[in-house]
């Protein structure tokens, strides 16, 4: 039955227009977000332009620089997602492709219950264990560092990278196992060399929305990271403490509160994290979606 | 090898949920649930911290669940002959949800503080905001689920499409709706970053009692004994906090899970 998108009708029921109402609040919610930091910003990129993304000193004298919380949030996120990528997908593959449907939903199941767990208490787990633990086996003066906050993000990020990569595995069409065991070929070549590779955009998607999730994590962060402004010497020394955007913002957002330049800064580095954030979801789902259509 | 990544992964939760109960058991009795904080957290107990993440998750889903609902009805229904739109649509749902929680806070605060302050009120508009997409897309999907035979026979009896919401979709996707409430009660519960600045204080504060005035929960009680850091009784009631909230989510999780599992249909014919 073919009509047109809209007819007469609905424009004079009520549910049209309450409904509607809705997806118009929605609408604003979304691109107000993004239309407020970006106003926000304006006043600090007209004073000092893109010299605030590479500044190296975050109360200049009357400029901000963000490179150091820029370099620990990407720092971070790699360290993350270094750790998070081999257990991840292994475990994927394995859910995937050797479980059964019950053992498999456990896990499925598990992985949500993983990602419900609130930032709060990762974070609360990382101070008490995790950074003692870095300090003892690395023999530092400080578990707090770039290193102890990518492993924690690396634990955050896992159950959301794992259950992704494990839909992208099971998206592979069974035709295809099957032709590859008729070929003799056993379950563990199957699986790395038949339903890896077909599901490789998928998995790519996984790890971007994984990353970008780890990218915008706060509280968890902030209790490990060390909060010090400086990109480490040599660069490539994780295990010096450093902060990332959302821990530089969660610390100085009380203080800066509404007004002044200070609060122009934040909200820039706002909008830095809310872009770093949204081009590696949008660059996700666009894998995610490819993987389907393929 | 494989076995032994899912091992850990799974082991994860085991381990998270042991080190908050053996951490976390000793601070909890019934003075510790039912009590106000004293002395800074470092006494006391954490009533209203708890009373304080209801208030403000309740609030979030009484203004997310009807903008959600709507717009997830307005995407799946009236935007049917409409795919560029709807594909739009999605995108930016997608891009809200990709919004890292901080970023609500500091906007929702240009927003929402201007007009009540640091508040339980903007803190509850804020997590609204926040549960939006995860309650929306799970709304989406349960509608699109649902087989077009449905649809097609209301259209047979001469409905129109409010009278086909309102009398088959609500009723039939009504577990579906329900599952995306709880998974963004859940999510608004887990959430600390939001309203860190916007809507709550560390101490002194009990039962909200206008508009304007700040909350206290679970989430920065926690954050705020976390920084003390070195204070052992602060840890050890942060903990207890922690579990508390951890039993909370969980248990909106498995509520999500549960009606999840109870949303099918029959056959389309």
């Amino acid at each position: 039955m073919k009509t047109a998108a809209l007819n007469s009708e609905d424009l004079r029921s009520p549910m049209f227009w309450a409904v509607s109402a809705s997806a118009l609040t929605a609408l604003v919610a979304g691109l107000g977000l993004l239309g407020f930091l970006i106003a926000e910003s304006v006043p600090v990129f007209q004073r000092q332009g893109l010299s605030f993304l590479t500044g190296a000193e975050w109360f200049g004298p009357d400029e901000f620089g963000a490179w150091p919380m820029i370099y620990g949030s990407l720092a971070t996120a790699f360290v993350a997602s270094l750790f998070a990528l081999p257990v991840a997908l292994g475990s994927a593959v394995y859910t995937a492709e050797f479980l059964s449907p019950k053992p498999r939903l456990a896990v499925k199941a598990v992985m949500e219950y993983l990602a419900g767990v609130p930032g709060i208490v990762y974070g609360l787990l990382g101070m008490t264990l995790l950074a003692q633990w870095v300090r003892n086996v690395f023999d530092l003066i400080d578990g707090n560092s770039i290193f102890t906050a990518g492993l924690l993000l690396a634990i955050m990020i896992l159950p959301t990278v794992t259950t992704l990569s494990e839909d992208a595995l099971r998206a592979v069409p069974r035709r295809y196992r099957e032709t590859a065991w008729s070929l003799g070929m056993n379950r563990v070549a199957t699986a790395f060399c038949v339903s890896l590779p077909m599901a490789l955009p998928g998995i790519c998607g996984a790890v971007f929305l994984g990353v970008g999730r780890a990218l915008g994590e706060t509280v968890a962060v902030m209790l490990v990271i060390g909060g010090l402004d400086r990109v480490p010497v040599p660069w490539f020394n994780l295990f010096a403490p450093g902060q990332s955007i959302p821990s530089k913002l969660g610390r100085e957002a009380a203080e800066a509160l509404g007004g002044g330049y200070h609060w122009h800064a934040l909200m820039t580095l706002g909008l830095v994290l809310f872009v770093l954030a949204l081009c590696l979801s949008l660059a996700g789902r666009w894998f995610l979606t490819r993987q389907r259509s393929a | 090898m494989l076995r032994a990544f899912t091992l850990i992964a799974c082991g994860l939760l085991i381990f998270v949920l042991s080190v908050a109960i053996i951490r976390g058991l000793p601070a909890i009795d019934l003075v510790f649930l039912t009590a106000e904080s004293k002395n800074f957290g470092l006494e006391g107990g954490i009533f209203y911290q708890t009373l304080g993440t209801l208030i403000l998750i309740s609030g979030a889903a009484a203004v997310g669940l009807p903008i959600a609902l709507g717009s997830a009805l307005f995407q799946t229904e009236y935007l049917r002959r409409a795919p560029r739109l709807k594909k739009s649509f999605r995108v930016l749902m997608d891009a809200l949800n990709s919004a890292p929680t901080i970023v609500f806070g500091l906007v929702g605060y240009l927003v929402f503080g201007a007009a009540f302050g640091v508040s339980w009120l903007t803190g509850a508009f804020i997590l609204a905001v926040m549960i939006l997409p995860t309650m929306q897309s799970s709304m989406v999907e349960a509608f699109e689920a649902l087989p077009e035979s449905y649809r097609e026979t209301g259209q047979s009896l001469g409905l129109g499409r409010g009278a086909i919401i309102r009398s088959i979709l609500l009723p039939q996707c009504f577990y579906g709706a329900a599952t995306g409430l709880f998974l963004g009660l859940a999510r608004a519960a887990g959430e600390t970053a939001a309203i860190l600045f916007t809507a709550t204080t560390f101490s002194g504060v009990t039962i909200p009692e206008s508009a304007s005035d700040p909350a206290t929960t679970l989430q920065t009680h926690i954050f705020t004994l976390a920084q003390e850091g070195l204070d052992p009784r602060a840890v050890e009631n942060a903990w207890g906090a922690a579990l508390v909230l951890l039993t909370l989510v969980f248990a909106l999780l498995s509520a999500a899970i549960w009606v999840r599992s109870r949303l099918h249909w029959e056959s389309a014919v």
